[in-house]
């Protein structure tokens, strides 16, 4: 690969985390940020600026510190995430501003800000969507419109920037994280409840942060070298299968 | 006036659960209706609306010929073929013989290339026509235990677009409708297993984001606009008609 230093956003925590841990592992200088301070447990060679990438200026201001860090900057990944459990008739103009800040216009923020020097060095873009952009889950739906609007961006930033720039996306199935345990915690039989989930999953897991890594390590690779305009989902099997499954009944 | 009145159909499959309730359908829109299956009784006692029974395997090429000679000796020309003929083996590809495998594969898959291949001929000359048919959900997503019957319905959906893509020309429309669960002999079968389809009925209606499964009406309902001259602009398109079950990720019980 011919530039080693990428921007990886979120990395505070979870996917992001095992995204810059697996980037600095392969060799590839990472600065990540997040809303709040640098965690206390990031590795030293990680470089963080705090920042929110659903404000334009901070989202130019993370691409020119990356740059001031490594020169060129041939990798960016938009991990920053945020979740909202509501339906549309309880979502307030706020909650909107919050979930389509982050997911849709940090996301966009960030291409936009990489782009400029991109489209001549050259560069990769992976970008988090999620399955929940393709099929819902209840309950969340300006986050599952959020994902889909990453998808569809990924698919124009494909067709109107390559041969210059690669741009993929990944979505993630059910990541296991504290998110998740919390989940099941509220659940009445929470045992009952892990178990019926972990049944609904072809490989009889969830997910590891980790999982996710390797697919966006691959993609950012010279390996995929003609692989751009695509969504991947790593799920464990969980939506190749029916919603309705008569035996968890 | 009939949204289909004049037309000439034939239903494969036409004395299923499914089948009769599209040639019941087309019958009240004023259309005449052929109802093509094994047996006159069919698969299932029930309605048949005003429809002309004809004998026909549909794994047969004999008698997809003799069947479509007599569409027109009698009619002429054919307006519309619903290829809804069609048969589940609920196995794994472990537990599937190649003999299981033929047999699914010549009904659902053979059998709507057979029937479509004979009726070209005759939707020529009704100037335009449609076919539709049967895939299902199962193309694009698994139920556990039906692998042979998800292939033929991804082959169904593959084969739709390439006819939609050879025929259009013509005139020639094709869809495929990709029922989710509807209440049929066929479902009851699949519920087999796990119990019947009375004790799982709340549990299946809860899944569904409507709250209930499937009828054979409501499937007709679809077949019914896909093949009148208000759908005359669709084609090669796969149209899911599920309740809404599968635009969501698996509904976990927490």
């Amino acid at each position: 690969m011919a530039n080693r230093a990428a921007i990886v956003t979120g990395g505070s925590r979870g996917i992001g985390r095992a995204i810059v841990d697996r980037f600095i592992a392969d060799g590839i200088e990472v600065l990540t940020c997040g809303r709040g301070k640098r965690p206390a447990d990031l590795d030293a060679r990680i470089a963080w600026v705090q920042a929110d990438v659903a404000k334009t200026d901070d989202a130019e201001m993370i691409v020119r510190t990356a740059q001031d860090y490594f020169g060129t900057i041939g990798i960016l990944v938009n991990n920053a995430g945020v979740q909202l459990e509501k339906t549309v008739a309880t979502t307030t103009d706020e909650d909107w501003e919050l979930v389509m800040g982050v997911n849709a216009r940090g996301t966009f923020n960030m291409c936009r800000a990489a782009l400029k020097d991109m489209e001549e060095t050259g560069g990769v873009i992976v970008n988090i969507g999620s399955v929940s952009g393709v099929v819902s889950d209840p309950s969340m739906a300006v986050y599952n419109a959020s994902k889909a609007f990453v998808h569809a961006l990924t698919r124009s930033i494909a067709v109107d920037h390559g041969p210059k720039v690669r741009c993929n996306a990944v979505r993630p199935g059910w990541i296991a994280t504290g998110m998740v345990d919390g989940a099941f915690a509220l659940a009445d039989d929470p045992a009952a409840a892990k178990a019926d989930a972990l049944q609904r999953h072809a490989m009889r897991r969830f997910g590891k942060p980790e999982d996710i890594a390797n697919i966006v390590a691959w993609l950012v690779s010279d390996q995929a070298a003609f692989v751009t305009g695509q969504c991947f989902t790593s799920d464990g099997g969980l939506t190749a299968a029916s919603p309705l499954q008569p035996g968890l009944f | 006036m009939g949204m289909l009145t004049d037309k000439v159909a034939l239903v494969t499959g036409g004395r299923g659960g499914i089948g009769r309730a599209i040639c019941s359908r087309f019958a009240r829109e004023g259309a005449i209706v052929y109802a093509a299956d094994l047996t006159e009784g069919g698969s299932l006692a029930g309605p048949t609306g005003d429809s002309s029974f004809v004998k026909l395997d549909v794994t047969s090429e004999e008698d997809a010929k003799a069947t479509m000679a007599r569409v027109a000796q009698e009619c002429g020309k054919l307006d519309i073929l619903v290829n809804a003929a069609g048969i589940e083996i609920e196995k794994t590809i472990e537990e599937t013989s190649l003999a299981d495998w033929n047999r699914i594969f010549s009904i659902n898959v053979t059998g709507t290339f057979l029937s479509s291949k004979y009726a070209l001929p005759l939707l020529r000359k009704s100037g335009g026509g449609s076919i539709i048919n049967f895939g299902s959900y199962d193309g694009f997503i698994a139920d556990p235990g039906l692998a042979a019957y998800c292939a033929t319905k991804g082959a169904v959906h593959a084969l739709t677009k390439a006819m939609a893509c050879d025929h259009g020309p013509e005139g020639i429309r094709v869809n495929a409708i990709c029922p989710g669960y509807v209440d049929t002999p066929m479902l009851k079968n699949f519920f087999r297993d796990v119990g019947d389809i009375e004790t799982l009925d709340a549990a299946v209606r809860n899944v569904h984001p409507l709250r209930r499964y499937g009828t054979p009406d409501d499937v007709a309902n679809l077949v019914n606009w896909l093949a009148s001259d208000e759908a005359r602009y669709a084609s090669g398109q796969l149209w899911v008609l599920d309740g809404g079950l599968t635009a969501q990720v698996q509904q976990m019980r927490l």
